[in-house]
């Protein structure tokens, strides 16, 4: 990564205490999905707190005490601009915490969160402040008043022209409730595009469908679960890597501390070098073959009789339950798909009869697939399921993550639903199955998605959300407004992407050439008129390329502790994100950006004077969700408070959502699918949903789901690595976060990972002559991209291999360097970069095919061959990039 | 250098000291580098301590002693490590010392020393991992500072400890004026 500062770091030894009357905030961190607890304290600089608990705000004695949780390490102090006045701030973990982040707690991402606000003496000097337009050229400031000129100008050409369908947002999907309701009210109800895409996948939809489908909610578990659990299967996700608090407090910790971790990864990390020096296993997959693997062990348990029987008979739907309510909702929903077409939803008989019989599912013929040995898969079954000798059962808890369910979508998460189902897992305290989570849970929206407007469509007559990034390839959008994300190296095949960006926007003759708003929407009517699309960047920093190379317009964007903000966690924990600094220059909240282009395209509902009133707003829309706090917003208004102030006095701790009202006080809802959770009658603006303690089907039972390996076989045989190509997979790592824009910014962190990196097994490396330390190049020229194919009329038409003989997928190619990491780490035949490196993007050389069911990349299926270009610097470096193993 | 300098109290450049990484420098005074005054200086005053003998390390075989001060946040670690290293002293410029305090949450980092990749941890608490050859940079970890690095020079066959870089971990500064 080209950083923008150098990899040196130069430590502090000294920093600055809070005085006894600084003022204090509460929020929470801004990365995550865990989403700990902090507390802020501010003061106006030019005095300083001393050592004794008396003399500082935090009311502690200097030296602290370790795991006290009250020290303050210079990272975590920064210098902000407040109404105009400098002032010191000190981000830190809350010690006080009793919830999530116990104790004070934090990740290195969270504990360096104070460095990513707004100092001009500091890297974060390059935070957007003003609008801008390209101008002959060259991005130039100019007003709002002119940016929003423009952007309404060329909208209102394109939606009449063109229609809701040429315009485009592709944006977050997480970046707080009051930004996301602005972004989902203009876009699917003044707008009505259904050309809008979240920041992660090229289109709308579930992410883990065969969860959904099976009625488990991926986001049921609360971190207690995960705490009382004696036993948890680890499916693409090692959660100290990537949600590390809820690693080091809750699976370290928690009620059973002492737990036995099975991890099913192509790569070893710290999480399961822990989990195996505790009688854990690592199982090292081939990436793409956890659906054999996982009916191999439920093949397994079954055949031992080890499954959970008194569960399955009271919680798992049989042969009535299956079909009951009409597919369980009306046509055109995904449900349908598979559940009510005889091929996938069974009961647990005919699912036993099935796998039984079903030679993937055999335990050598697993073993060789997925290249597990036999005995590790066997000990798995056992580990899990085998009751204990005195025949009670093992409190046995499941997560996965994206190297799960970005391999094969549906496949992989519907086998991973039923071996949960089968151990009795889903509706128990310490028996659930769940996601862990990436980013926070921050989508409020204020409309559905026009799923029936999408230009896609399943064979039958169910619609489907729209694969957004070949819609633009395929040259239908005119306008795109990208909302704090990294359109093109997120995407799979990503200079592919930048190629067709750059011709649709830099390449097109029609340019603005002047800052008069009228002459300059003439000439994007013009560009959109001749094929080419206006792009408008809306972000803190300047990104490259998508805002500084292909935007017309950039719009800058105030953040976490510049507006106050809210949003849950992986545990449905809401809390207030305090303001606390001014944000930079002219930057804006977004739902502040998108209310001044909604009144400027003369649309009604925008005229919110603060976030508050738009939380109030959104609490309706979000009554029937997961994360209902519509109670609190009825509560709140009864004592002649604002939402946000009612939930600022819940502080870090916050309260989980659906949030519901028992005797006049709200009570937060611990997990989902409850069985033990007793409600009672439903009192005031409180939902109960059924979902609160039943599985989320018609019947309120689950659905065991049967996943075929020849779902997904042909595209997985076509992309597996022939000759010398290896696999290269993507992932987290725990010491950055997303594409690094804040971790850019921060010398602590940049002389850790200074660029992009590779691991290589030390076979793979040794072949091609390539150290630790060499700067490696990543070709794929056998890259597959998939064009057209939106609908499909009979059955089989969008799979792979139709799509094929219909000559629908190209050949193209993608390309990245990065230092290579030379580690038995990785399984042979597999390298791993980090997934969000913007400048080497790992994704470039990821098939852009995505799953037929589900339009969702198998980002984790990458490819190519590597050539040692050089050493890099940091070979022989004493200052930058440490090639100490992960697995210590 | 004349030797009176040396004996007055030293002030660390710590990006020369850093910079400088395995080379030649054991120490390098304010007076010795004129035009690097202002913010890449900071006005250090910590003892100068005799901490042990290059004669009498062993390769990857740690010493414990006390440094800034005698008490329990001053752990410290001196090791050999056998190959160059930021900041190490000695004809191989191997011989580092380190902080044995976690800069997570303080967690002890005694009896964690890793030979075969001359690491620290991982720390019983929280597993954070720090790289003792790139000044004890964290490796994988929670730790939001470096392991601070004891500034180290040799004199003859001695070793003496002259400063920290780095912040303990406990102190809101490894040289206020607490009681100790």
């Amino acid at each position: 990564m080209a950083g923008k500062v150098t990899s040196y770091y130069l430590a502090e030894d000294s920093v600055p205490l809070p005085p006894p009357d600084a003022e204090v905030f509460t929020t929470a961190c801004d990365y995550c999905i865990v989403g700990c607890g902090y507390k802020v304290y501010r003061w106006p600089i030019g005095r300083e707190g001393g050592p004794k608990a008396s003399q500082n705000a935090l009311r502690v004695d200097f030296p602290t005490a370790i795991m006290s949780g009250g020290w303050v390490s210079p990272n975590m102090h920064n210098i902000i601009m407040v109404n105009g006045r400098l002032h010191h701030v000190v981000v830190m973990p809350d010690k006080d915490a009793k919830v999530v982040n116990v104790g004070g707690n934090h990740s290195i991402r969270g504990g360096v969160l104070a460095k990513k606000l707004y100092n001009p003496n500091e890297p974060s000097q390059d935070r957007l402040r003003q609008p801008m337009m390209r101008v002959r050229g060259t991005l130039q400031e100019v007003s709002w008043d002119t940016a929003m000129g423009v952007m309404a100008g060329i909208s209102k050409h394109v939606l009449d022209k063109h229609g809701e369908h040429a315009w485009a947002m592709k944006t977050y999907s997480y970046q707080y409730f009051e930004n996301t309701y602005a972004i989902s009210k203009l876009a699917f109800r003044a707008i009505g595009t259904p050309a809008y895409s979240p920041h992660d996948k090229p289109g709308p939809g579930p992410d883990t469908p065969g969860i959904d489908f099976s009625g488990i909610n991926p986001f049921s578990a609360s971190y207690d679960d995960w705490g009382e659990a004696e036993v948890i299967f680890f499916s693409g996700v090692d959660p100290w890597e990537t949600k590390s608090v809820l690693f080091t407090s809750w699976i370290m910790g928690g009620k059973t501390p002492n737990k036995k971790l099975v991890f099913a990864l192509p790569r070893k990390t710290s999480g399961v070098a822990y989990g195996e020096k505790r009688g854990g296993l690592f199982l090292p997959v081939i990436p793409g073959t956890d659906t054999v693997l996982q009916l191999a062990i439920i093949r397994l348990i079954l055949e031992n009789g080890w499954e959970d029987k008194e569960f399955i008979a009271r919680k798992v739907s049989n042969k009535w339950e299956i079909g009951s309510g009409m597919g369980r909702g009306t046509r055109n929903t995904p449900w349908q798909w598979v559940t009510t077409w005889g091929k996938y939803g069974t009961d647990f008989e005919g699912y036993k009869k099935w796998i039984l019989s079903y030679t993937y599912a055999e335990l050598e013929r697993a073993a060789k697939i997925t290249g597990v040995p036999a005995a590790d898969i066997r000990k798995t079954a056992e580990i899990l399921a085998k009751p204990k000798p005195d025949g009670t059962r093992k409190k046995t808890s499941f997560m996965l993550e994206k190297g799960n369910y970005w391999c094969n979508s549906f496949g992989n998460t519907a086998s991973f639903a039923a071996l949960g189902l089968v151990c009795g897992a889903g509706s128990r305290p310490g028996r659930v199955i769940s996601r862990g989570g990436g980013h926070q849970r921050g989508w409020m929206g204020a409309a559905h998605y026009p799923r029936a407007l999408s230009p896609e469509k399943a064979p039958g007559r169910r619609k489907k959300e729209i694969d957004l990034d070949r819609w633009v390839v395929d040259g239908h959008v005119r306008f795109a407004w990208v909302i704090g994300t990294t359109w093109c190296q997120a995407m799979a095949a990503s200079q592919e992407l930048m190629d067709v960006f750059q011709r649709l926007t830099r390449r097109n003759p029609h340019q603005i050439e002047s800052f008069d708003v009228d002459t300059a929407v003439d000439a994007l009517k013009r560009r959109v008129d001749a094929g080419g699309m206006v792009v408008a960047h809306q972000d803190i920093y300047p990104v490259s390329p998508i805002g500084t190379e292909y935007s017309d317009l950039i719009l800058p964007a105030a953040t976490w502790g510049e507006e106050d903000f809210t949003r849950c966690n992986g545990e449905r924990r809401l809390r207030l994100y305090s303001k606390f600094a001014d944000p930079p220059g002219e930057a804006r909240p977004d739902w502040w950006i998108i209310a001044a282009f909604a009144r400027k395209m003369g649309f009604k509902g925008f005229d919110w004077k603060d976030s508050n009133q738009i939380f109030e707003e959104a609490a309706r829309f979000g009554r029937n969700g997961v994360l209902n706090y519509h109670p609190l917003v009825v509560k709140a208004k009864r004592e002649g408070k604002r939402g946000h102030e009612l939930l600022r006095e819940y502080g870090t701790e916050g309260i989980q959502t659906p949030i519901r009202m028992v005797k006049g006080e709200l009570v937060g809802t611990k997990r989902l699918h409850d069985e033990t959770l007793e409600l009672g009658t439903p009192e005031g603006p409180t939902m109960h949903r059924k979902w609160l303690t039943s599985f989320g089907t018609q019947s309120g039972k689950a659905v065991l789901l049967k996943s075929y390996w020849e779902d997904f076989k042909d595209f997985y045989d076509r992309v597996t690595p022939q000759g010398d190509e290896l696999w290269v997979t993507n992932g987290r790592i725990n010491e950055l976060w997303q594409s690094g824009y804040d971790d850019k910014r921060r010398p602590y962190i940049m002389q850790r990972w200074p660029q992009q990196f590779l691991e290589i097994h030390p076979k793979d490396a040794g072949a091609r002559g390539i150290e630790s330390g060499d700067l490696v190049a990543i070709e794929n020229d056998d890259l597959l991209v998939q064009t057209g194919g939106y609908i499909g009329v009979d059955g089989k038409e969008q799979t792979f291999t139709e799509l094929m003989k219909a000559g629908r997928i190209k050949k193209s190619k993608g390309s990245f360097t990065a230092v290579a990491m030379v580690t038995d780490a990785v399984r042979e035949g597999v390298t791993f970069a980090y997934f969000g490196f913007p400048e080497n993007p790992a994704n470039s050389v990821v098939h852009r095919v995505p799953d037929p069911l589900t339009n969702r990349y198998r980002y984790k299926l990458g490819k190519g061959k590597l050539k040692k270009i050089g050493e890099s610097p940091h070979k022989h470096s004493l200052t930058s990039l440490s090639f100490v193993p992960r697995t210590l | 250098m004349t030797q009176e300098a040396k004996e007055t109290r030293p002030c660390i450049s710590r990006r020369a000291f850093l910079l400088a990484g395995g080379t030649a420098m054991s120490i390098v005074l304010v007076e010795g580098i004129p035009g690097l005054a202002g913010a890449a200086l900071q006005r250090a005053e910590y003892p100068r301590k005799k901490i042990g003998r290059l004669s009498a390390l062993k390769v990857d075989t740690p010493q414990y002693f006390l440094y800034p001060w005698k008490d329990v946040f001053s752990g410290c670690m001196l090791v050999k490590l056998g190959a160059r290293a930021g900041g190490g002293v000695g004809p191989g410029r191997d011989v580092v010392a380190f902080s044995t305090l976690c800069t997570h949450m303080g967690g002890p980092l005694q009896g964690t020393y890793n030979a075969q990749h001359k690491a620290i941890g991982p720390c019983p608490f929280h597993l954070t991992t720090f790289d003792l050859m790139k000044h004890g940079m964290v490796g994988a970890g929670q730790a939001t500072e470096s392991l601070p690095q004891v500034v180290l020079e040799t004199r003859g066959d001695d070793i003496y400890a002259i400063g920290m870089m780095g912040l303990i971990y406990g102190y809101h500064s490894n040289l206020a004026p607490v009681q100790r």
